[in-house]
């Protein structure tokens, strides 16, 4: 529940702990401004309908966490996925978007926070299918796409919050969408394969790997911002961290396999090409340093961390966040 | 450690990165140093210039003035040095934004440039390294194989592997070393370095008068973009007869337009520098050489002004070894205000340096774990070790892997979903969703295999749609809707016909079954006659349509009523046999329809009897608007039953 450790040896200059009173799984860091206190928008995981969203802010300097229980809001069921807009536009707020029963759209000001928009893709009905994750992309702020359990992605120009596109993505539910380039993505699903799709040409799509076992699901998936060649995925029930090289499809150029059970979250490093971090059923975030060419006995990691257990993670400049349950 | 730098740069001559970028440029390498005496600690040789003629990866195009090569070289070593300042600002303060203001960002670097940059984070004791050993021998030093060097002799020599640099000289010179390297291997050559020296770098410095602080000042706030718009017609002309040339006598009255006194100036480059306003560096330069007196130097920096007077006594008693004692003190004062990271750094082996600079650099200090462990805090993480801490291990929790990423995954959408249970599937998504084909890369059977399936599934959905008449949509749920209804009333039909078995036999029944073997035979003509597959199948249509009419006529017949309608089409040739009853003027709204829907009649036949019409008109396509059977059908009908 607490995203840090109560053994004492662990808490260290560098960890802070926030204990959080419900279970957490989404989170979202955002792209603060130097003025600005980092902010961390922390989402419950209630099983029921009425789910909360807490900000709270990060002070580097002191490493210390602050609350503020004006910002706090209540979201229906638990959100699948907490984003800030990766380049903030706003000087006086930041923008976040949540992830559920639609996408959500909220105005995180200094004393409150305002619900913007509730986008629907459907136009036949009042209600869209659930959405399990969506990435905003970072070069076209103005672009978010989501992904749905009914197959599809949905590319959403928030601005005008309109739909800029719909596609039919696989042949089942997709779990996970991410950006590569203003107008690439790649999505997960668990049809067991991970598709590229370009806005451009929207009659085709590339499938750059599929599960080995036929539809195990895809579960995660993350794209090396710093060397587009680069993604990551996570299967189902697998203590695999399984690299991809778009050069070379279904063959993955290296398979991380130093977590003893499964595996929850990925997150490549925001400045640095050839790190990576996981965090698994083990207890463990494993930091890895991808070599230029994986040796016969596999890949070790570079250096771990070891409490409770894991469930989401962010790498940011002012370091990685974890989540423990109970 | 940036401040430093800066000073650096004050202290540095200016015209000596000319000079650097001239003899680099002459003879095609990939970077030259001049490595000064540090102002900070004595004994230790630190950045002073430099000019990088490396390779270039991107090359932003921010200026406005078109620049010549020679400027550009110019500007990406100021870039560079920049982008070195602000990374290392950004170090030393993280709260700043960390790139405030470099024009290039670490990730437009080629390897060379990197080890360019990197080198300005290094700093040798005098006797140590390569430059301090050249300077501590007075001699120079050639080192070929530089990246397969021993660390011990070429403190940077991974460094130079991963920028494939090959040779590197180093030679004392003034006051300092300079280091010149190239990714190409060359062997030793004495002669090249006293070529280089004597050619470039050893220019006699005539004596200039001196100027009043305050224009000096002036003269300094004169930044590059004003040099680069003035200098280059004079650099093209001065480099090439520099080169090979030992001295140009040229005095020049020198009218600038920057309202310098007119200067003396014999050497051709300094021309360029007096034009561009930077004569005070020449003063400076000079200084170094003889003169002791000069102090005009330190106005230029009014916000540093202590500490510089205290750097320049005591870099010139050390130029010219003179009672260093005295000076010492004062060197120490100044080290006091130094930032200490520069000294610390120092103090550890090379290659923790190269990391923790590396590391710095790239803001991941807290990522890099214990490799970098000599970062300032402690890492959360530690080493990873195999099988280590594994009774922390609580090997999945409720036997379930990836409980919550499962729940949020597949049982959120559940909860979500509980709402729509009213809401049909099918509304999620619209007709309009784009459904891109995957395109594999690889030849993947499982794939392929499905792609094969969903090909043949594809073509059977479309034989299917050719099958039933009224499919209004072209998707695959309406074409399975159309065909279950067309279905349902077939099935209606014939048990109506069964039942219709027993009744006696009605007028006109005979005549329509020996009117559809008409047609039959009608169409099996058509069929032999074209060979076009797409033709036959929309044939094929129109005959099935017509052995549906004369069905819907005996459900009319029954009913009591007379009408009937039928057509049939056979490449442009359409026929149409109506039986209905007469009014005035159906003939003509019937005639009117025809040609409304570009139907061109050529034969009519027409009958009354007993108040009912019939009337067979063959027809022939006009123009490109073909209409199907059934709208014809339709808008006949609508004529024909509108009484």
């Amino acid at each position: 529940m607490e995203n840090s450790s109560q053994e004492s040896h662990l808490r260290s200059e560098n960890s802070v702990t926030y204990e959080s009173p419900y279970q957490l799984y989404a989170m979202a860091l955002s792209s603060s401004s130097a003025s600005r206190h980092q902010r961390i928008a922390l989402g419950s995981f209630i099983e029921d309908f009425n789910n909360r969203v807490d900000i709270v802010s990060f002070d580097p300097e002191t490493l210390s966490i602050k609350t503020h229980p004006s910002l706090s809001f209540d979201h229906p069921y638990p959100p699948t996925k907490l984003m800030f807009q990766p380049t903030s536009l706003r000087k006086s707020s930041d923008l976040l978007a949540s992830s559920g029963d639609f996408l959500r759209l909220w105005e995180v000001r200094d004393s409150s926070v305002e619900p913007l928009t509730v986008l629907n893709n459907s136009k036949s009905s009042e209600f869209c299918a659930p959405l399990t994750s969506f990435d905003w992309n970072e070069i076209e702020p103005k672009r978010l796409g989501t992904s749905s359990i009914d197959t599809t992605c949905t590319i959403w120009d928030i601005e005008r919050g309109v739909v800029e596109t719909q596609l039919i993505a696989h042949d089942k539910e997709v779990y996970d969408i991410c950006w590569g380039e203003a107008r690439v993505f790649a999505s997960v699903s668990a049809d067991g394969s991970v598709r590229i799709f370009d806005l451009r040409d929207k009659e085709h799509s590339t499938i750059i790997y599929e599960s080995p076992q036929p539809d195990t699901p895809l579960l995660r998936l993350a794209w090396n911002k710093q060397d587009l060649r680069y993604m990551a995925t996570v299967l189902m029930d697998s203590n695999k961290v399984v690299i991809l090289d778009i050069r070379s499809p279904t063959m993955p150029v290296a398979e991380l396999e130093r977590h003893k059970a499964g595996v929850n979250a990925i997150a490549w490093a925001p400045q640095s090409c050839r790190h990576i971090c996981s965090v698994g059923d083990d207890t463990q975030a494993l930091i890895w340093e991808l070599p230029p060419v994986a040796g016969p006995n596999g890949i070790d990691p570079m250096s771990m961390y070891s409490a409770g257990s894991f469930e989401s993670l962010r790498l940011d400049d002012c370091g990685i966040i974890l989540f423990k349950i109970p | 450690m940036a401040t430093t730098g800066i000073q650096n740069h004050e202290r540095v001559p200016e015209n000596l990165k000319k000079q650097l970028a001239l003899a680099v440029r002459s003879i095609q390498w990939s970077y030259a140093i001049f490595w000064s005496i540090s102002a900070g600690q004595s004994g230790v040789l630190e950045w002073g210039d430099g000019y990088y003629n490396g390779d270039i990866k991107t090359r932003k195009t921010i200026q406005a003035v078109e620049l010549n090569s020679d400027q550009l070289g110019l500007q990406r070593s100021e870039q560079l040095r920049e982008l070195y300042e602000s990374l290392s600002a950004g170090e030393s303060n993280p709260q700043a934004s960390r790139r405030p203001s470099a024009a290039l960002s670490p990730e437009d670097l080629t390897d060379t440039e990197w080890y360019y940059l990197v080198c300005m984070s290094f700093v040798f004791n005098i006797g140590e390294g390569l430059p301090g050993r050249a300077l501590a021998n007075d001699e120079p030093i050639w080192l070929c194989n530089a990246h397969f060097a021993d660390s011990k002799v070429f403190s940077r020599s991974l460094l130079a592997k991963s920028a494939t640099i090959q040779t590197v000289v180093c030679f004392p010179f003034l006051q300092g070393v300079v280091e010149l390297g190239t990714t190409d291997l060359v062997l030793e050559d004495h002669s090249f370095i006293q070529q280089i020296k004597s050619s470039f770098l050893d220019f006699p410095y005539p004596i200039i008068s001196k100027m009043s602080s305050s224009s000096a000042v002036n003269m300094r706030n004169d930044k590059d973009l004003a040099r680069s718009a003035l200098d280059p017609k004079i650099l093209d002309t001065t480099m090439v007869p520099v080169i090979g040339c030992q001295v140009f006598e040229m005095a020049s009255p020198n009218d600038s337009s920057n309202g310098i006194e007119p200067n003396q100036l014999a050497e051709d480059s300094f021309v360029v520098e007096g034009i561009n306003g930077v004569a005070s560096q020449v003063q400076s330069w000079q200084f170094l050489e003889d003169e002791f007196s000069n102090c005009i130097h330190h106005s230029m920096n009014s916000s540093d002004c202590i500490s510089q007077t205290l750097v320049d006594p005591g870099k010139v008693v050390s130029a010219s070894k003179d009672d260093i004692k005295a000076i010492e003190k004062c060197l120490q004062e100044v080290q006091e205000c130094k930032d200490t990271k520069l000294t610390s750094l120092d103090l550890r082996g090379n290659d923790l340096h190269y990391q923790s600079v590396l590391s710095a650099l790239l803001k991941t200090s807290h990522q890099l774990g214990p490799n970098f462990q000599n970062c300032n805090q402690e890492s959360s993480f530690c080493s990873w070790k195999k099988g280590g801490l594994m009774m922390n291990c609580k090997i999945q929790r409720d036997g379930i892997a990836q409980k919550l990423l499962k729940k949020i995954l597949f049982e959120v959408p559940r909860m979500n979903d509980d709402r729509l249970l009213e809401t049909s599937e099918e509304n999620c998504i619209k007709d309009d969703v784009y459904r891109p084909e995957a395109d594999e890369i690889a030849a993947n059977l499982h794939v392929l295999s499905e792609r094969k399936r969903r090909e043949k599934l594809n073509k059977r959905f479309i034989t299917l749609k050719s099958l039933v008449p009224s499919i209004s949509k072209f998707d695959k749920v309406s074409i399975l809707d159309d065909t279950i209804i067309y279905l349902q009333d077939l099935e209606r039909k014939v048990g109506e016909l069964e039942s219709r078995l027993e009744l006696p036999e009605l007028e006109g029944r005979t005549n329509r079954k020996q009117k559809d073997t008409v047609e039959r035979t009608f169409d099996n003509y058509g069929n032999d006659k074209i060979s076009n597959g797409k033709k036959a199948l929309n044939k094929r249509k129109a005959s099935n349509i017509d052995e549906m009419e004369p069905e819907i006529e005996y459900v009319v017949l029954k009913d009591g009523s007379i009408d009937n309608l039928t057509v049939s089409i056979n490449d442009k040739n359409v026929l149409i046999d109506i039986k209905c009853t007469w009014r005035e003027g159906i003939l003509i709204e019937i005639m009117d329809a025809i040609s409304n829907l570009h139907l061109d009649s050529h034969s009519v036949q027409s009958s009354t009897a007993e108040g009912v019409l019939c009337v067979t008109i063959k027809s022939k396509y006009k123009g490109m608007n073909v209409a199907s059977a059934g709208m014809i059908r339709q808008s006949l009908q609508r004529v024909v039953w509108k009484c």
